[in-house]
């Protein structure tokens, strides 16, 4: 079942994004955070010292937990909107 | 860079947008600084800029109150900027902060802060597995991504949220496992005298409870997560009867469901950082969410020239926050010389009114998303509470143990708190841990504040530099 | 811990926590002194649990090199006299040089530190760059000095504390002494709920040093630095030593869980009396550019806090550490630059001399500073 409700809003254009090198559909302007989401991908990075998966939990920016590396810079995936051709690498911490 | 506003107004939710509003009506030159790309704050978010909306109704009341407020900021005149995080305010009011065009920073005379809320999750065994997210966080989803948090979806946690969020899940097509309140139905109806003087939000409240029953939805009341566990994609979450203070009832039997996620939160907490960072006076009031500035009677806080509004200063919703905001605003205006004190007192009154109203109304709710003692004190031992550093609720406990009396000492000898949230996902419940020990939160203390506040990257911070833009000051002595 | 009977004095009482007040009393304590220690706040928890914990002698004042090389000794020695684990990590330190204004700064500062026995030479930059591959290319001159490393400063208090309770030392924390009579056969301490009186009387309070001194009639003039730190997310290794530039404005350590510190004595705002501190923005800023020009690979992190401490400094830039000219029994200790690293040892020294053994090195009277009071 897809994630995203249908119905409520038209949605920017169809983007594709590249997560960890694969190629991953989504809309122009969504959070990456839901993007990520609605795609299934959900641990996002290990925590730094036990080392347990982590992802998406406060979608405000304050959490820390979804720290992915966006165009090569470290970036909150819920502080981020996507854009078609974006790179994204999990895993950033470290 | 703009140049230097009269008043900063830190955030651009209702109640910076209620501060917003008052100063244009007095003239005075207004800038509304925020990390988001459009005014709103957490409950009246916009959608990305890219959607559109669809059918309207299926967005519900509080996207076209969001749009309605955009609408009033930008014919009001202020100043905005927004995309820019404040990482630092100091006591000469300077305030500094990182947008796409880097470092910018205003000297403004006067500041309202107007930074909202975080959630509030405590700690449970498995609440740092992806598929476990806060209850607000899920509204966030469900509102401005049009997202279902997942499939199959367990609720819980308590307060208002906890129904808004099972009934969006359900009319966004997703399904709702169950819903798990740690307040037994009791607490709602204790509430019903206060939640009488907001009849809308009291119908919207009662409706989505009893569409939720009628469409078999369990609703499991005095319950909490006991524990979650990862399984196969899902998650697996076992359930128990907790008593009035919020304390898991050992004898009580625990009931396992099978989720895709699990949406859970326990209130909000008041983000009172700034305010911290100026040294103006907090004090605790646990019905507000927790620490919260003093403030006057006109939303002055200790120090001159900062004002407070909104969630921020205590967490009574959006409708007071707004309320809250303008009468900031009026007293900012009022403090500049702007307006005199008959224009101050006039504008104020009916706004007073209908916030003693919205309190009435915000307090009834907070009460039901307070900090329950008993669910922090039945954290059990290996459970992580610090969930950047990884730092369990025994690790804690022995520091406490060797000696540690704050939860700032506790901070430096195990490093919980220390980590890229800032402290902000555990500092609620740290406080709790370290209180029970030392009496009060006011004995147990708060972190100290510092910038940034909020993490940011080297890069942008430091930007393109050559060796001699480094303004080095003079060497230390041989 | 001995229990000292009500009206009884110790034998000694030392005011401030600090590392030069804890290991005073430490000492004090095991050579058999029963002895109070007395904070206004905790045990390490301003100057001494908030510093950069950096064991650097490239930064150390020329004057104090034989007693920051015996400080050295002592923390990498730290689990047989303090106990605990406090974090200490050894390693090479490197300071250096971009422009050929500093490049003649660290060889005149390298030939003076060495003068006084400081193992620090010039070194060829692709000896510095095999030592630190995370540094730079751009620098023009780097010295290198394999006595170097730093500890987890943080953890001071918690070890100190144990140590403290242990060796049988009363605490009082949480605990400002507010005046001090002197009388025949002691001291008498004026503070909240209690009135502990010492034979002896050590004042270790740090910047707070000029007030207590002035309750004697003493006046010496103690500027409080306000020193700035930032600390970074953890991010993989990208350094391995201890890095720092000739000026001395720079201070820069990874810890082994991945987090960096920079440091530098960049100077913030503060009130010592309300003991209330804040950054000046552009100071962050610029020390963060610094460390990031030093090591470029710093550009992929974020920084995630900041904080300030005081740091108390003479008129002459050196300390103040031995017995109060005038005041007999009574005794001072502080301003101790790199005072962190030497700490342990001016405490134990002062604690020998108290204990009436001879000391090892020379003290600093604390007359030489004293300013003629004016007339009234
Ligand atoms: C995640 C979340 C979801 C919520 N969802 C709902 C809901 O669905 N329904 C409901 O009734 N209530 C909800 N609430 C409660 C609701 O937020 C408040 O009642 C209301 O928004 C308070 O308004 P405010 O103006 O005080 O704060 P907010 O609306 O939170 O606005 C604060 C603003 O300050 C900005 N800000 C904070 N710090 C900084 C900084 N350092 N730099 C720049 N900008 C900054 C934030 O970006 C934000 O836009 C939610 C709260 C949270 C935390
Ligand atoms: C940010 C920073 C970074 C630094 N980095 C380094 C470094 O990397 N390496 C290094 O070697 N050195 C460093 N230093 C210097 C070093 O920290 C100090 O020299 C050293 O810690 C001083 O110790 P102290 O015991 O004299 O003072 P403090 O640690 O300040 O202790 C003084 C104590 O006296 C107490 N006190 C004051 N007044 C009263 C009163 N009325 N009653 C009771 N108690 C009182 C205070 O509460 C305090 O605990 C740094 C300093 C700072 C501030």
């Amino acid at each position: 079942m897809p994630l995203r409700i249908a119905n409520q809003v038209r949605r920017g254009p169809a983007v594709t994004l590249w997560v960890d090198g694969q190629a991953l559909d989504a809309f122009a302007g969504e959070s990456l955070a839901a993007a990520l989401l609605a795609a299934g991908r959900r641990a996002l990075r290990q925590s730094s010292r036990a080392g347990t998966p982590r992802g998406v939990f406060c979608m405000m920016g304050a959490c820390q937990e979804c720290l992915v590396r966006v165009d090569g810079k470290r970036a909150l995936a819920c502080q981020v909107a996507v854009c078609d051709g974006m790179r994204v690498e999990t895993g950033a911490a470290g | 860079m703009t140049r230097d506003p009269e008043i900063l107004i830190l955030g651009a939710g209702p109640a910076g947008l209620g501060a917003a509003l008052a100063l244009a009506t007095c003239g005075v030159e207004a800038l509304i600084v925020d990390s988001g790309s459009a005014a709103g704050g957490q409950v009246y978010r916009p959608l990305p800029g890219a959607f559109e909306p669809g059918d309207a109704s299926g967005l519900g009341p509080d996207y076209r109150e969001g749009e309605r407020q955009r609408r009033l900021l930008a014919d009001s005149g202020a100043g905005t900027a927004f995309g820019r995080l404040v990482w630092s305010i100091g006591t000469d009011l300077r305030v500094d902060a990182l947008g796409p065009e880097g470092p910018e920073s205003w000297r403004p005379k006067g500041i309202v802060a107007a930074a909202g809320a975080t959630e509030r999750v405590v700690p449970f065994p498995g609440w740092t597995l992806p598929g476990v997210m806060g209850l607000a966080a899920a509204t966030i989803l469900l509102k401005s991504q049009c997202v279902l948090p997942g499939e199959r979806v367990l609720v819980a946690g308590c307060g208002p949220l906890l129904f808004a969020v099972a009934n969006a899940i359900r009319k966004g097509g997703g399904q709702v496992v169950a819903v798990a309140d740690l307040a037994g139905p009791g607490a709602w109806l204790h509430a019903l005298p206060a939640l009488l003087g907001q009849p809308r939000d009291l119908l919207r409240g009662a409706s989505w409870m009893a569409r939720l029953r009628a469409q078999g939805v369990p609703l499991l009341f005095r319950h909490g997560v006991r524990e979650a566990r990862a399984a196969g994609a899902g998650l697996e979450v076992s359930l128990g009867a907790v008593d009035a203070a919020g304390r898991p009832i050992p004898s009580a039997s625990e009931k396992t469901l099978e989720a895709d996620s699990l949406v859970v939160g326990h209130g909000l907490i008041p983000a009172t950082e700034a305010v911290r960072l100026l040294g103006a006076e907090v004090v605790f009031d646990a019905d507000a969410g927790g620490w919260v500035p003093r403030l006057d009677r006109d939303q002055r806080s200790s120090r001159a020239g900062l004002y407070a509004a909104g969630d921020g200063a205590g967490v009574r919703g959006a409708a007071a926050a707004f309320l809250a905001g303008r009468i900031a605003g009026m007293t900012a205006a009022l403090d500049l010389g702007r307006i005199d004190a008959g224009h101050h007192a006039r504008a104020t009154a009916p706004l007073r009114r209908r916030l003693a109203r919205a309190r009435r109304f915000g307090r009834a709710m907070a009460r039901l998303m307070a900090q329950r003692p008993g669910q922090v004190d039945g954290i059990a031992g290996d459970t992580v509470v610090c969930r950047c550093e990884d730092v369990t609720r025994a690790e804690v406990e022995a520091a406490l143990e060797r000696g540690a009396a704050d939860v700032n000492q506790l901070k430096s000898w195990t490093r919980c708190g220390m980590g890229p949230c800032q402290g902000r996902m555990c500092g609620d419940t740290v406080g709790q841990i370290v209180a029970a020990r030392t009496g009060s939160r006011e004995a147990a203390g708060a972190w100290t504040a510092r910038a940034p506040l909020r993490p940011l990257g080297v890069d942008a911070l430091a930007g393109d530099f050559d060796y001699a833009d480094i303004p080095l000051p003079a060497a230390a002595p041989l | 811990m001995a229990q000292i009977p009500v009206g009884e004095p110790y034998d000694a009482a030392v005011v401030g926590a600090g590392v030069m007040g804890a290991t005073t009393a430490l000492f004090l304590a095991r050579g058999g002194m029963r002895c109070a220690l007395i904070d206004a706040g905790g045990v390490c928890r301003e100057a001494s649990g908030v510093n950069a914990g950096t064991l650097t002698l490239h930064m150390t004042r020329a004057a104090l090199i034989p007693y920051a090389m015996r400080g050295w000794e002592m923390w990498k020695a730290a689990p047989d006299w303090l106990g605990g684990d406090p974090g200490v990590t050894v390693t090479d330190g490197l300071s250096l040089a971009f422009t050929a204004q500093e490049a003649a700064l660290l060889e005149a500062r390298v030939e003076a530190r060495r003068a006084q026995g400081a193992p620090i030479e010039i070194i060829a930059t692709s000896r510095a760059r095999a030592i630190e591959p995370g540094l730079t290319d751009r620098f023009r001159l780097a010295a290198h000095c394999p006595m170097d490393g730093y500890v987890t400063a943080n953890l001071t208090g918690m070890a100190y504390r144990r140590a403290l309770v242990e060796a049988g030392v009363r605490l009082y924390e949480n605990a400002p002494v507010t005046g001090i009579e002197a009388g025949d056969g002691g001291f008498r301490l004026a503070m909240a709920g209690a009135a502990p009186r010492a034979r002896r009387l050590v004042l270790a309070s740090g910047v707070w040093l000029e007030e207590m001194l002035a309750w004697f009639g003493l006046r010496i003039r103690i500027k409080a630095l306000v020193n700035q730190l930032i600390v970074t997310e953890r991010l993989r290794p990208v350094m391995r030593s201890v890095l720092g530039v000739a000026s001395g404005l720079l201070s820069l350590k990874q810890f082994a869980n991945g987090t960096v510190l920079i440091g530098g004595g960049w100077q913030g705002k503060g009130d010592r009396a309300r003991r209330t501190t804040e950054i000046v923005p552009d100071n962050l800023i610029g020390n963060l550019r610094l460390a990031r020009y030093v090591v470029p690979a710093l550009a992929e992190t974020r920084i995630v806090r900041s904080w300030l401490g005081f740091e108390a400094e003479t008129d002459d830039a050196l300390p103040i550490a031995g017995p109060l000219g005038g005041i007999p029994e009574a005794y001072v200790i502080g301003c101790v630059h790199s005072g962190y690293m030497s700490g342990p040892y001016f405490g134990r020294l002062l604690a020998q001399n108290i204990l009436g053994q001879a000391p090892e090195l020379p003290l600093f009277d604390a007359d030489r500073l004293l300013v003629a009071p004016s007339c009234t």
